[in-house]
């Protein structure tokens, strides 16, 4: 493939407000690009991966920046960037789950830029597809992934339809083990989206990896207090501790009442498209002790279904490991 | 307005991808067109009295015939529905609907070729040149035997396209994981290509195919063929009206009084 190390010729809107931003958004879908902290921008651009006519960047949106408290939990706006997420008391306080999570995205030069709305809407980072080829997810008609020749060790063990691809985004776990919700605002108004549906699999959009219309801004993020305070768990592996996407990673949030989990959800990265929810694993270990006992009685309920393929059977143990550790306390 | 899609790969050649589903609006307009024009000349006719449905019941479609048909239809209509809506922006998981029912479309198709071939008077759907004596209309124009000339040609066309669907459908079925096997990668991205395409194509003319098959299924004059579809009989009045007696001659609907009664998809006929 060429590199052409330039960025081709785009027309750049800076708008100021929300209003402005969903307006051209509605002029312009389909051929803009809407951009956050630029993180997982340039690469597509310069490498002619992804082609579009104009970028919007929502660098200068006030309101979709910062951290505040709601009648009903805490509200992120989604250009607060990773860092601020991290250093930030109420989260730290109430749900350090998810400063977990924004803690070991990527390096600290790539957490002072990127924001919060950007790490949920970054594309998969299957290399078939950012590579330019014609993939299913490309709009085309087959997955090299999944090929007898295809390397496909980073890739999922459920959910795949046609495309194998994982959701590569540390802190989608988290926000979907907390119950946040996601706050798309377009020209037609707002809409409210679960972290379970703002997140879609290739079986419904093979194209996209979240629901979000091609005029629709993601404004914010929810988290309810339901979760404020629980006991949690995060853990990321990767290949290298810093700069890298997780080969599996496990958020749980834990409801505790007499020593016993009262109620528990768990979401793991790496393995699906989207943060893959472990239903059975919740309803196991409920009235249980958080104990090595609870953790080796669940274990085994993670990774029933998956699919391994040729080269990442080892995120299967790899999975239960997590939920191990995670009911271990 | 494209009719084929493309996409560059990445050392700059140009992709076949499939069809281009603008020509999905298109389609519809012009079926839409040809179905408006059509009802407004039938409506400026003056039409004659319709022929009674009373009298003696004469078999049209046996029940197998009739299974098949309806068979075909729900299946249809669920590969439509699972193929047409995700690309007009209706999301869901659409993939294993639309192959199960591919699949029971597939093997209706082949009980109804074994059926033609070896149970079936196959000729009275095939165009003899002898038919196109009907494009003369009106009273000029030879009644026909069981099948008129434009069913026998919406049957023909429908069967190219079914069979052209059907085909590209069980080469790109191949290409994706089901319970019986793991998906093979023996296409070619270009011959994958030519199946989307062709997949495609057909598509989208079964679509118009398939409107203007249920605009003559509702028309008023048409509705007895409808009913024959259902219950499987025509009277001896709409065969004398519809249909040269000389050319076809069907045997009485079912014996006894029960198919006068209640002719369901039980009834018999050859």
């Amino acid at each position: 493939m060429t590199a052409y190390d330039v960025m081709p010729d785009i027309e750049l809107y800076q708008p100021a407000t929300v209003e402005d931003a969903t307006e051209l958004a509605a002029r312009l879908k389909g051929s803009a690009w809407l951009l956050a902290g630029g993180q997982d921008t340039y690469g597509w651009l310069k490498d002619r991966a992804k082609t579009v006519e104009a970028m919007i960047d929502l660098k200068g949106i006030d309101a979709l920046k910062g951290i505040r408290e709601t009648p009903g939990g805490v509200e992120i706006g989604a250009l607060t960037t990773l860092t601020e997420i991290v250093r930030h008391p109420l989260i730290g306080e109430r749900y350090p789950l998810l400063r977990e999570a924004a803690a070991v995205v990527a390096s600290p030069q790539i957490r002072n830029m990127g924001t919060l709305g950007g790490n949920l809407c970054q594309d998969t980072r299957c290399w078939y597809y950012r590579r330019g080829l014609s993939c299913y997810r490309a709009g085309g008609n087959t997955c090299y992934a999944d090929s007898p020749a295809g390397m496909n060790r980073e890739h999922a063990l459920f959910g795949a339809s046609r495309c194998v691809a994982v959701s590569p985004s540390d802190t989608a776990i988290a926000l979907s083990a907390l119950e946040a919700t996601m706050i798309a605002t377009s020209r037609r108004g707002s809409r409210e989206i679960p972290a379970d549906d703002f997140f879609v699999g290739p079986d419904v959009d093979i194209v996209n990896m979240t629901a979000l219309a091609a005029d629709e801004v993601l404004a914010s993020v929810r988290l309810p207090d339901r979760w404020a305070n629980a006991e949690f768990h995060f853990e990321k592996v990767a290949d290298r501790n810093v700069w890298d996407f997780a080969l599996v990673s496990i958020a749980a949030a834990l409801r505790m009442r007499d020593g016993h989990i009262e109620n528990a959800r768990f979401a793991c990265g790496g393995v699906a498209c989207v943060p893959y929810r472990l239903p059975a694993v919740e309803r196991a270990v409920v009235g249980k002790p958080r104990s090595e006992s609870t953790g080796e009685q669940a274990a085994h309920l993670a990774s029933r279904g998956a699919k391994p393929l040729n080269h990442n059977q080892f995120k299967v143990p790899l999975m239960e490991n997590l939920v191990r550790r995670a009911l271990r306390g | 307005m494209e009719i084929v899609r493309y996409r560059e790969d990445v050392w700059g050649r140009e992709v076949l991808l499939g069809v281009s589903w603008d020509l999905l609006w298109l389609v519809i307009a012009a079926t839409f067109i040809v179905i408006m024009v059509h009802a407004a000349i039938m409506l400026a006719r003056k039409s004659g009295p319709r022929p009674s449905a009373d009298g003696e019941r004469l078999s049209r479609h046996a029940a197998q015939d009739r299974w098949f048909h309806w068979i075909t239809a729900a299946a249809f209509f669920v590969l439509l529905a699972t193929g047409v809506l995700p690309i007009v922006g209706v999301k869901f998981p659409w993939l294993t609907a639309h192959w199960v029912a591919g699949i029971v479309l597939t093997a209706a198709i082949v009980f109804h070729i074994v059926r033609s071939l070896f149970w079936k008077d196959l000729a009275a759907i095939w165009i003899k040149p002898s038919d196109l004596a009907e494009l003369a209309g009106g009273a000029a124009a030879p009644l026909p035997g069981k099948y008129s000339l434009a069913q026998k040609g919406m049957h023909l066309a429908m069967a190219v396209l079914v069979l052209v669907a059907v085909g590209t459908g069980i080469a790109m079925l191949v290409q994706i994981d089901t319970p019986w096997w793991a998906r093979s990668n023996f296409l070619s991205e270009a011959a994958l290509g030519w199946m989307f395409l062709l997949h495609g194509l057909s598509t989208l003319a079964l679509i118009g195919f398939a409107a203007l098959h249920l605009y003559f299924t509702a028309r008023p004059e048409k509705q007895f063929y409808l009913r024959a579809m259902v219950k499987g009989w025509v009277s001896r009045s709409e065969l004398a009206a519809h249909h040269d007696p000389a050319r076809w001659t069907p045997d009485a609907a079912a014996s006894g009084d029960a198919a006068q009664a209640s002719p369901g998809l039980g009834a018999d006929a050859r």
